[in-house]
């Protein structure tokens, strides 16, 4: 395809800006990165279509080149283009090099391999320092802002691979020095002192020469990755421990960075070069350098921060939002070191000033007031992290910065909670204040819910003024003067707008009981005293629905009853029901079954007059704690949204038995061997809590007659369990799988079943011994039991494999209870009784080395493989 | 200290989404360390479509938000500061600072150089002062000079090539966008060493220095037993320096008379190299005293190109311009009105206009009126339900006005009435609006032979002083008021 004219790649470059993602997916998602790359290099387009393209690349490099190999092949071909460029002036060299650098750092291909990278970095750097690269490659307009372009891009290199730089210390400061662009070179050389400080410190190293080597660190050979491979490649934050000093950082940097008095020396030389060009910086620039400056020289020996005062008093000055932010980070940076106490009242004077002078925007204010209630204090006296004010910071001082109710929303919360704190404050202070913070407060708080009131108000002035209740409930909680007024007054409100029954359900779903139980019982009693014909009656079944509870039953439930009267339409006996699943849960009973009776026949709706039966039929046939849980919170997400299917959706939940992952498990403990039947030893564990534990087991093929259900009251994690006794009766002697069913409930009242793991009964779990002969008897009643079983039995020879332990070993092991006559260590006579009634004799004599012949007989047939196979296993069992 | 995007958006109700982005701009190198800081709680830029709907949602700019949204609107959702986390996709985007002026809502998303789960202090976050920084400069630059839609679009159009001047990875390196404009327009061939990065060029031509001093006066009066009156006077001076040279060196003093107020809180530009600390300390919080520092305040500075913001000042003079007092009572039908104005005598008697505006809010629209006045006309606005009392540029010389009258209301009607949620019932205000050229509250001036300039040349230096009024409310005496924390400070 050729070259794409330039409202084509306008059209193409507006579809892709509209959603990037739908239009890489597209048919021409594939080609963008490519096409725009070969374009860049076409005749037929102008050079601002060419920026445009640019400009695309800077922002998107991730979705047109998506992998490193691109990334590189994007730089590479980047750097190509720019190297064609004819030797005139061109607007395309700038946005080049930024597109290149974007390419390699955000396509993650930066690095000592890429070959992008290798061509890069020393062009880079050749520029910034406004050496001649030949061919007119520069035309002298462009030399200038080439070079500062030059910087950005090592500044942004930088920023991704810390370190990457470290070798042209010297060089930068040199050039700072001389002819550079103050700004760039600047921005550059502090960046780069910082990271090779952090580098060098984490190695335990100092700076060396770094600081004066003047020599480009290429010289011609290749570049110099050392320091970025020191770095892991690990990022360096800008201010790596405000406010809570990372684990160990701190020590570290205190006694890790030794420097010797020469490279101190440099050090503050470089630092002092820096700050006292730094006016020649734009705000922004300089707020940057002292950030960059503050944060690396902190904890540095022999660097005194006061190398900043001078600045201070000149940005203190200022109404810079970024320059006030910078010396905020030197003051959490060097603290009492730089700012005594005077300081430190001056800083906060002029930011209480700054949170309120009428000359500075909205947004400004309210950044500064976060400042002053998060202000890094030199002896700081509450829990780091939370918001307070100052010390210093007394009411006096705060007078300007108190709410009204003529401020935006937000700064009405910023400065109300600076007015919390101040009321929170020692109430001995407060005395000798006229008027008292607290009684401004109340006025305020009422005034709020005036406005709340409004009927027209917008929803916003009500959100206000929860939002205000809110805080001063949290700041203020446990001072009942506070708190009571704050009751009422939002009683009140409810009475004049019930419309506002969203907010306070809310509401008393976030505070502390302390509030809400009190503020319950207003609203409940705000509800319940106004008997039937209200419009707002939905509004105050809502309200009801969160409030009522076991108290003043008899008064919500007359309150109901007129209600119901009222309740026409579907929305509002909905409501009702609500109120009374409510009365359910919190477990009244006398009054609701009636009301419940006249609702299931009163009701027009038949789908409320059947919630009203099912109501009834749950309350009079449910204990307390189990209504509790049916009617509590859904667990299941409802599939519809509608109220009714996941209230059935909680019913289901509660009151049938819920399929559940298995919160038990069972193992097959030692079988014991008394008694007539063979015992399988279990052994329970549970996951969770759970009770009445029911354990139903299924023999399949019916080898076994049907078990009996197993019980346990009571299971609980980490509390040992007695072993579970499963008699088996065999059919016939073989080994069996039992399916495994739980059925248990949860601490949560709900019943679950599960389907657990299937268990194994193994041959030999099914051995009984017989009976003991007297003794002496043993022999004569071996070879009576094993002439028994010909002829209609069957009689083999299986050789046995011994181990280590040899034939003594393995029948102690294995075949103890059953051995009738033994001769340790060379022969044993074993019988095994295998009901129902069958039996395997087996003699076990001259036992070799590695095995044991074994000759046996039973009365079964279908015994025999199993007995050979069992043979055969022990030695591998041992 | 950088930032991952930054939005323009216009704020459109009425139209489906209820805004448009005008501008964006991703930072993917800035991105790329976002990942890596934020680790697990890294949450990826958006679209630009989906960043629009989460963010007209928060602020509550959509047209359908009349309904309780508790993630928006629960009482424990508190945002104190103009950054937002929205709800993108299940996650969420933190930091977003955001705020909406002029129907354009200016937003980015600064990086934040740690996990952000917890949260960390907004104070400990470099690039929230610099995205702050970036939007106001951006607004700045739309609406400086700017009078339609269409110059807009061109400033809009602008941006991109601005953006790669001035922040072209994400680091801001100039809030002032003109700069990167004229820097782009004139690509200076010789720019000799240390030229400040905020000048980009050199003034040629005849040397002139221009300062202006604008004084706003603001007010609460109550007319009330136990709550303060209140005024405030707030100062800009503005200067314009064209002087040739480098970086050349201006000192502007400005002085009071023997009885002027003294200035307080001084807020000066980064330009000016020194302050004097008595400058810096002098403050309206504290008590005032007879040892006030009065001036001269000296400003000695280098000063860029453009016009810029000298410093700000504000100032508490001893009394009120204009005293009046307002009575308003319901009487059943109709609403009586008294009004009284006094201009005090010290004040210069030549306003270029003077204004009551009268509304009445939460009411029907005025149906009938009778009025009586001693100076100036009345206008009715019977719609807006309004009245306009045009006192024109002269009190008379009694220096006292006063107005009474009846002013009846129709039925109301949402649409067109005004409401207001805190002039409910009889709490309500009159405000004043006026101009007086060539004079300042304070008495500050900038005295033309104080200034001094070393530079080439003897520059012509011109200054100009106006007041303004500006939230300038006389509350109803007869109803409550709302007041502030300072009015109950007898």
């Amino acid at each position: 395809m050729g070259p794409l004219s330039r409202d084509a790649w306008a059209q193409r470059l507006g579809a892709f800006r509209a959603s990037p993602s739908a239009f890489m997916a597209g048919p021409e998602g594939e080609d963008l990165g490519r096409d725009l790359l070969g374009d860049l290099r076409s005749e037929k387009l102008s050079e601002q279509t060419k920026v445009s393209l640019l400009a695309l690349s800077l922002e998107y490099p991730a979705q047109l080149w998506p992998d490193v190999s691109a990334a590189e092949v994007a730089a590479t071909s980047l750097l190509d283009t720019l190297v064609l460029l004819p030797p005139r002036p061109s607007a395309l060299r700038r946005p080049l090099l930024l597109a290149a650098t974007t390419a390699l750092a955000a396509g993650g291909a930066l690095g000592p391999t890429s070959g992008a990278s290798c061509r890069l970095l020393p062009l880079l750097l050749g520029l910034a320092s406004g050496s001649d690269l030949g061919r007119g490659f520069v035309p002298a307009s462009e030399q200038r802002p080439l070079q500062a372009t030059a910087c950005e891009c090592l500044r942004e290199l930088e920023s991704c691979k810390p370190g990457l730089l470290g070798g042209s210390l010297g060089l930068l400061r040199g050039l700072l020095g001389q002819e550079g662009p103050v700004q760039p070179l600047s921005l550059l050389l502090a960046l780069v002192l910082r990271n090779t400080l952090v580098l060098q410190s984490r190695v335990g190293a100092g700076l060396g020469g770094l600081l004066t080597d003047k020599v480009s660190p290429t010289g011609g050979g290749p570049w110099d990755w050392t320091l970025v491979e020191k770095g892991d490649g690990r990022l360096q934050p800008q201010a790596p421990s405000w406010p809570a000093a990372e684990e160990g950082e701190g020590e570290r940097s205190l006694t890790a960075r030794e420097h010797s008095p020469e490279e101190a020396r440099e050090l503050r030389a470089a630092v002092i070069q820096l700050l006292e060009t730094s006016y020649l910086l734009t705000p922004v620039a300089q707020a940057q350098l002292l950030w960059l400056l503050g944060w690396a020289l902190r904890g540095l020996q022999g660097q005194p921060p006061a190398l900043f005062k001078p600045q201070l008093v000149r940005l203190l000055g200022t109404a810079q939002l970024t320059l006030l932010h910078a010396v905020l980070a030197l003051k959490a940076a060097f603290g009492e070191a730089l700012f005594t106490a005077q300081d430190e009242a001056l800083l906060l004077r002029r930011l209480t000033l700054a949170a309120q002078h009428p000359a500075l925007p909205l947004p400004t204010h309210l950044f500064y007031l976060h400042c002053l209630l998060s202000f890094p204090e030199n002896w700081p006296l509450g829990p780091e992290g939370e918001e307070a004010a100052p010390l210093l910071l007394g009411p006096q001082l705060c007078r300007g910065l108190l709410p009204s109710l003529l401020h935006d929303p937000m700064a009405l919360l910023a400065r109300l909670h600076l007015l919390c704190l101040l009321c929170a404050e020692d109430e001995e202070e407060e005395k000798g204040q006229l008027p008292s913070p607290r009684h401004y407060l109340e006025e305020l708080l009422a005034g709020l819910r005036q406005r709340a009131a409004l009927d027209e108000g917008p929803w916003a002035l009500a959100t206000v003024c929860f939002q205000a209740s809110y805080l001063v409930s949290r700041c203020l909680a446990g001072q009942p003067t506070v708190l009571t007024p704050l009751i009422h007054g939002l009683a009140q409100l409810y009475r004049v707008r019930p419309m506002l029954a969203s907010h306070f359900v809310d509401f008393l779903d976030q505070v502390d009981s302390e509030l809400r139980e009190p503020l319950k019982v207003v609203l409940r009693q705000e509800v319940v005293s106004r008997l039937g014909r209200d419009e707002a009656l939905c509004w105050h079944l809502k309200m009801l629905a969160k409030v009522a509870d076991g108290d003043a039953q008899s008064a919500t439930l007359n309150f109901l009853q007129a209600a119901a009267a009222h309740c026409t339409n579907w929305d509002l006996q909905q409501g009702l029901l609500r109120v009374c699943r409510a009365l359910l849960r919190a477990g009244v009973r006398g009054g609701l079954v009636d009301l419940l009776q006249v609702l299931a026949r009163q009701l027009e709706d038949p789908d409320g007059r059947d919630h009203a039966r099912l109501y009834y039929i749950l309350l009079a046939h449910l204990a307390g704690p189990k209504l509790g849980v049916a009617l509590g919170p859904s667990l299941a997400p409802p599939a519809l949204a509608s109220s009714l299917v996941a209230e059935n959706q909680g019913f289901v939940a509660a009151l049938m038995v819920q399929e559940a992952p298995a919160l038990v498990r069972l193992s097959v403990g030692s079988h014991g061997v008394k008694g007539p039947l063979p015992v399988l030893k279990l052994q329970p564990e549970a996951l969770e809590p759970i009770y009445s534990l029911e354990l139903r087991f299924r023999v399949e093929g019916q080898l076994y007659a049907p078990l009996e259900a197993v019980h346990v009251p009571c299971l609980c994690p980490g509390r040992p369990a007695r072993p579970l006794l499963l008699p088996l009766q065999p059919r016939c002697p073989a080994p069996a799988r039992l399916d495994v069913h739980a059925l248990y409930t949860t601490s949560t009242g709900l019943t679950c079943h599960a389907h657990l793991p299937p268990l194994f009964v193994n041959f030999a779990d099914l051995f009984l011994p017989f009976p003991q002969p007297p003794g002496g008897a043993g022999l004569g009643f071996f070879e009576e039991l094993w002439d028994s079983c010909l002829p209609e039995g069957a009689e083999s020879r299986v050789w046995c494999p011994l181990g280590p332990q040899g034939l003594e070993g393995l029948v102690s092991q294995h075949l103890e209870p059953f051995v009738v006559v033994a001769q340790p260590p060379t022969s044993y006579y074993v019988a095994i009784h295998l009901p129902p009634n069958s039996k395997l004799l087996l003699r076990l004599e001259a036992a070799l080395a590695d095995g044991v012949p074994v000759a046996l007989r039973t009365d079964d047939w279908a015994v025999l493989p199993l007995a050979g196979d069992y043979l055969r296993g022990l030695a591998a069992a041992l | 200290m950088a930032q991952r995007a930054v939005w323009l958006i216009s704020h459109e109700p009425g139209t489906p989404l209820c805004g448009t982005v005008r501008f964006s701009r991703r930072y993917p190198t800035v991105e790329k360390r976002a990942r890596v800081f934020n680790g697990a709680s890294y949450v990826p830029i958006p679209e630009d479509g989906p960043f629009l709907k989460a963010l007209l949602f928060e602020l509550r700019l959509l047209d359908d938000d009349k309904d309780f949204v508790e993630s928006r609107d629960g009482c424990s959702r508190i945002n104190k500061t103009s950054i937002y986390g929205l709800l993108i996709g299940g996650e969420e985007l933190w930091p977003v600072v955001a705020f909406l002026k002029n129907d354009i809502i200016y937003a980015c998303v600064p990086l934040v150089e740690q996990t952000l789960s917890p949260r960390p202090p907004l104070i400990s976050v470099s690039g929230v002062s610099q995205g702050f920084e970036f939007l106001f400069g951006i607004q700045d630059f739309l609406y400086s000079g700017q009078k339609n839609d269409s110059e807009l679009n061109t400033k809009l159009s602008q941006l991109p090539d601005l953006l790669l001047q001035a922040c072209p990875f994400g680091t801001l390196l100039d809030a002032n966008l003109q700069n990167s404009l004229d820097n782009t327009n004139f690509a200076s061939v010789t720019q000799p060493q240390k030229q400040p990065a905020w000048k980009t060029g050199m003034y040629k031509g005849k040397p002139q220095v221009s300062i202006s001093i604008t004084e706003k006066v603001k007010s609460m009066q109550y007319d009330k037993q136990g709550i303060a009156d209140t005024w405030q006077v707030v100062g800009t001076v503005t200067c314009k320096c064209d002087l040739e040279g480098i970086m050349p060196n201006v000192t502007i003093s400005l002085n009071l008379p023997t009885n002027g107020s003294p200035l307080q809180d001084i807020l000066v530009h980064p330009c000016v190299t020194s302050l004097d600390s008595a400058i810096l300390t002098s403050s309206s919080i504290d008590a005032m005293d007879d040892s006030a520092f009065s001036g001269p305040y000296k400003f000695p500075f280098t000063p860029p190109l453009e016009s810029f913001n000298l410093c700000y000042y504000t100032s508490q003079v001893p009394v009120p311009p204009i005293l009046g007092f307002y009575q308003m009572k319901e009487e059943e039908v109709q609403l009586r009105i008294t009004i009284n104005l006094k201009l005090h005598e010290s004040v210069k008697n030549n306003f270029e206009f003077c204004e009551a505006h009268i509304p009445f809010y939460n009411r029907g629209p005025i149906t009938h009126l009778e009025y009586k006045t001693s100076f100036g006309q009345l206008e009715v606005f019977r719609e807006k339900s309004l009245l306009i009392w045009i006192i024109g540029q002269k009190f008379p010389k009694s220096m006292e006005i006063s107005l009474s009258g009846t002013v009846t209301f129709g039925a109301k009607s949402h649409e067109k009435q005004p409401f207001d949620p805190i002039c409910i019932g009889e709490t309500a205000y009159l405000k004043l609006h006026f101009r007086i050229l060539d004079y300042t509250l304070t008495g500050c001036y900038a005295d033309q032979h104080s200034v001094q300039v070393f530079a080439s040349g003897k520059p012509k230096i011109s200054a100009y002083r106006k007041l303004i009024s500006s939230d300038y409310y006389i509350w109803n005496s007869k109803a409550p008021a709302p007041v502030t924390y300072g009015s109950l400070l007898l």
